[in-house]
């Protein structure tokens, strides 16, 4: 047996970063560029809901959602500050070069859902994983029903892709439905947490033939959860991406692993079903 | 049988002919119940032992290095270069038990039977032939905390090994070949004619020897049924999440815990290195993500994650093989006793109780 150098599944390949856009306090965003077009041609088939690993030599590795649909030009993360490994992306200038491997994860299935109405759910940064199925949903927008996005966040401030919730507000053909927990700067729009713009008049959330989508804070995620239940959404219908620690994304690691599912390879997507079943904390 | 006879004064003449071309690793004895295995040498060649208890610190680090370097990584005019460091060395392990032997079986299933096969596993695999050795002495052999025979693991392996070899008394030994590599070593000219009278020795030795060990009651498929079917109490895990010292010993000497963590560190100017380390599920860290979430807080979530992800039906059957050989170190090495045989001890009863109690309330 004499496997070739490229079967390393744990190497990563190299990339330059191309600019960086600032979204909130400490959330930042990183276009960036394989410096083998090969390496773009391969990533660029990603799902939305799946995942890569980030490396920043000398710093460490760390998983990261893709925001960016696979119907975009671009690629780009959108990574908070909280650790060496993200404090060292924070750090990175254009033209720097990083590491980068991936996709992984199973995905949202969006094929599954044609001809169903699909809402958005997303609190604060939980908005970085829905970014991709949002706008792949709307590049499809014949594909699905109705189609409602409902965005909180603490503050006007910590609303991420603003220039983007702005076009979405605008656009016909589907729902952008925004609120802030606190009010501040002049905010003319709905204060309240996100779960409050269900019962907001003159918002009709379809709860037949729905999926629902739901990131965000684990505080968020509960109660939103059982404001989805209560309207009469099965548990099937409703679902997330899991967050984990991860060494590896390709279910060797071990850190990862809640009940059955390795959530690198098993997830991060998942039902709410089936996320009740692992049995450990959103 | 693919059997043939090699008298006690050759034994080790098989580790001189595997060192012709093999880096050999072997049992030695160290100071007091000490036990590691080493390369052999010219110097130490003499000192390898037969029947020794077997080292705390499993033979698993010659297919899984406790530190292994994945990357060199060299900083140069603005970009990386990227290396990766495989350890290609023709290695064998002489004298592995039939438990450790289980352990690396179950490290092939996990780390190549999977969609993604882990490069570093598969070269130190491919070039690693393994010398089991079967327990025989009661004495030296085999301890307390043995329980391969509710394991199903020994004290004689079936199969995944290229040569087993077997005391038969009398300064006698029968060798096994396990595969075409061990086949080949017949050739030399110690291997003996095997005969009907040496094989029926064999059989009789091991009927012996299945009742010399103490352990022989670790029920698993009964919890093994449990756990999977969700019928352990919380309670039950918390009784033994209680008793859990949080040292992470246990995964530390495990044969089969897979386990690892990543990272990066300095090995010179505008040079790194990646290297993982083993790491273990019982410790507070394992799972707390960066900006200090920890899912997993409690400890008996984190030790009862270890027995879960071990005996749980579903990863047995993913795995088709059992992440538990019975080499009873964790018991060893536990001061919260809480080692396999006695947490499978503590669910079986605990869980019958329970169920009993349920059924006559109905």
């Amino acid at each position: 047996m004499n496997p070739q150098p490229t079967d390393n599944i744990y190497l990563p390949k190299l990339a330059r970063l191309e600019r960086v856009v600032d979204e909130i306090d400490e959330v930042r965003t990183f276009y960036w560029q394989f410096l083998d077009p090969a390496d773009q041609q391969a990533f660029k088939n990603f799902k939305p809901g799946q995942f890569a690993q980030v490396s920043i030599f000398g710093a460490g590795e760390f998983p990261a959602s893709l925001p960016p649909s696979p119907t975009e030009s671009e690629v780009f993360f959108t990574v908070r500050r909280v650790g060496r490994a993200t404090e060292a992306l924070h750090k990175l200038k254009p033209g720097d070069i990083f590491g980068v491997r991936g996709p992984y994860g199973n995905g949202f299935p969006m094929e599954a859902y044609a001809g169903r109405n699909l809402i958005f759910v997303a609190g604060g940064i939980g908005l970085i994983p829905l970014r991709s199925c949002i706008v792949y949903a709307l590049a499809h927008r014949e594909k699905f029903g109705k189609i409602q996005i409902f965005y909180g966040a603490k503050t006007p401030r910590e609303l991420m892709y603003r220039p983007l919730l702005h076009e979405w507000e605008k656009a016909g053909g589907f729902e952008c439905h925004l609120t802030v927990d606190r009010s501040e700067n002049g905010w003319q729009g709905h204060t309240g947490v996100v779960g409050s713009l269900f019962r907001k008049p003159g918002i009709e959330v379809p709860t037949t033939n729905t999926t629902a989508f739901v990131c965000g804070p684990p505080v968020m995620f509960r109660f939103v959860i059982k404001d989805l239940l209560d309207m009469g959404l099965k548990d099937t219908d409703i679902v997330s991406t899991l967050e984990r620690y991860m060494k590896c994304g390709v279910g060797k690691c071990g850190h990862c692993c809640i009940g059955v599912a390795y959530v690198c390879m098993d997830g991060p997507v998942f039902t709410y079903q089936q996320i009740k079943k692992l049995g450990e904390d959103i | 049988m693919r059997a043939r006879l090699v008298l006690q004064e050759d034994v080790l003449k098989i580790v001189d002919l595997l060192r012709r071309d093999h880096e050999v690793v072997a049992p030695f004895y160290g100071r007091g119940r000490d036990t590691f295995f080493d390369t052999v040498t010219d110097e130490n060649l003499d000192r390898v032992q037969i029947h020794i208890p077997n080292p705390y610190y499993p033979p698993k680090r010659y297919v899984l290095p406790h530190i292994e370097q994945l990357f060199r990584i060299r900083k140069a005019d603005g970009s990386y270069e990227i290396q990766s460091t495989y350890d290609q060395t023709k290695r064998a392990i002489f004298g592995i038990r039939s438990c450790d032997l289980a352990g690396i079986y179950h490290l092939d299933r996990f780390y190549l039977g999977r969609e993604f096969r882990d490069p570093y596993y598969a070269r130190r695999r491919a070039n690693l032939f393994l010398v089991n050795v079967v327990c025989t002495d009661t004495q030296v052999d085999i301890n307390d905390e043995c329980y391969c025979l509710c394991t199903d693991t020994g004290p004689a392996a079936k199969a995944h090994f290229d040569l087993q070899l077997m005391d038969l008394g009398k300064g006698e030994f029968l060798a096994v070949a396990g595969s075409p590599a061990g086949e080949a070593l017949f050739s030399a000219p110690f291997f003996r004619k095997a005969t009907e009278e040496h094989v029926e020795r064999r059989r009789r030795i091991l009927s012996e020897v299945r009742h010399r060990f103490k352990t022989t009651t670790g029920w698993f498929s009964a919890t093994v049924r449990y756990i999977s079917q969700e019928k352990v109490l919380e309670k039950t895990w918390e009784a033994i999440g209680s008793r859990c010292l949080e040292c992470g010993g246990c995964t530390y000497v495990c044969p089969a815990c897979t386990c690892f963590t990543v990272t990066d560190r300095p090995t010179g100017p505008n040079e790194f290195e990646r290297v993982r380390l083993w790491d273990a599920c019982a410790l507070y860290g394992f799972t707390r993500m960066a900006g200090g979430h920890n899912p997993r807080k409690a400890v008996h979530d984190r030790r009862n994650r270890r027995f879960f992800r071990k005996l749980a039906h579903y990863f047995i059957q993913r795995e088709l093989s059992m992440a538990c050989v019975g080499c009873g170190r964790c018991a060893e090495v536990c001061h919260g006793d809480v080692g396999m045989p006695s947490t499978i001890e503590m669910i079986r009863r605990a869980t019958t109780e329970y169920l009993a109690h349920e059924s006559a309330a109905h």
